[in-house]
């Protein structure tokens, strides 16, 4: 596992981060509006595998995500995502952005101990990057 | 109201998993588990060969040669299972279909492999247990090869 250039940058990064950089504590529960717009499949379900963002994000829940949340605009630090894992095409991973580069997104999990992210693989390209998380479900 | 509807949704059309964990996507392996566990299964079967056996009618020899041996087996058994274990996980979870094109005998040399640790914990053979090394060694040069990486095999003992 080679760590050191991602974790260098990543020091460097949030030595001059914004509060926007903290990663999210809260995620709000869906509300009529958000299942009306799952019903015109303008939402997507996930259901979280894993212990990777925990304590915001348990073992078996299941969110919503916009996947047109960046169509006009990137991620912002703070963001909840769903994306592919760089390495492994078919594997959908959700993390939140730590920060945002050219070249796409450095991501992490919350419960990093139990996680592998932009620590280990870099940016994740904004190709790779399935929609925003916005809310639970239900 | 709509929470029940939604939930009874959710169990009859599960939505799509999404990762948050690292043992699928951590990609983080190294065939040097089994090899310590197969080194620890080599040694343990080479002073079980070695183990001299007590005077007859020395009770307390018997008793000192039998707790030996009994650990000298228990260690051996349990290294075994761990060496099987590590090499399961590279073979299922780190080799891709795509490696078999670079060692078209990846499969049977795993197969193979996962044999020895099984015939190392049945019998207390030094042949098979050297034979287990050589097949990490090989398991060695196959992982670090997919790795464009030159790691030179060494062993502990």
């Amino acid at each position: 596992m080679c760590l050191g250039t991602p974790l260098a940058r990543l020091d460097l990064r949030l030595a001059a981060s914004s509060p926007l950089s903290q990663p999210p504590s809260l995620l709000r529960n869906s509300h009529f509006t958000d299942v009306v717009l799952w019903l015109l499949r303008q939402r997507r379900r996930w259901r979280v595998v894993g212990e990777s963002m925990v304590p915001l994000l348990q073992h078996g829940v299941e969110v919503l995500i916009d996947p047109a949340a960046y169509r006009q605009c990137r991620p912002q630090p703070g963001d909840l995502v769903v994306a592919y894992h760089p390495r492994q095409p078919d594997l959908p991973i959700v993390k939140w952005v730590v920060y945002v580069e050219a070249e796409g997104c450095f991501l992490k999990g919350l419960n990093e101990s139990a996680s592998t992210d932009s620590r280990e693989y870099g940016l994740v390209p904004f190709t790779h990057i399935l929609g925003q998380v916005v809310c639970r479900f239900p | 109201m709509l929470n029940q509807a939604i939930a009874k949704l959710q169990a009859w059309f599960p939505a799509d998993a999404v990762h948050a964990h690292c043992d699928g996507p951590c990609g983080v392996y190294d065939p040097s588990s089994a090899r310590v566990a197969a080194e620890a299964v080599l040694s343990m079967t080479k002073k079980l060969v070695d183990l001299e056996l007590p005077a007859a009618g020395d009770k307390a020899a018997t008793v000192a040669y039998n707790n030996t041996f009994s650990r000298y087996t228990a260690i051996k058994e349990e290294q075994a299972q761990i060496t099987k274990d590590e090499l399961l996980i590279l073979w299922t979870d780190y080799f891709k279909p795509v490696h078999l094109d670079q060692f078209p005998d990846l499969h049977d040399t795993f197969w193979k492999a996962a044999k020895l640790c099984s015939a190392c914990k049945v019998e207390v053979s030094v042949q098979h247990a050297t034979e287990l090394m050589e097949a990490v060694q090989k398991i060695h040069g196959m992982f670090w090869a997919t790795k464009s990486r030159d790691v030179s095999w060494y062993t502990a003992s």
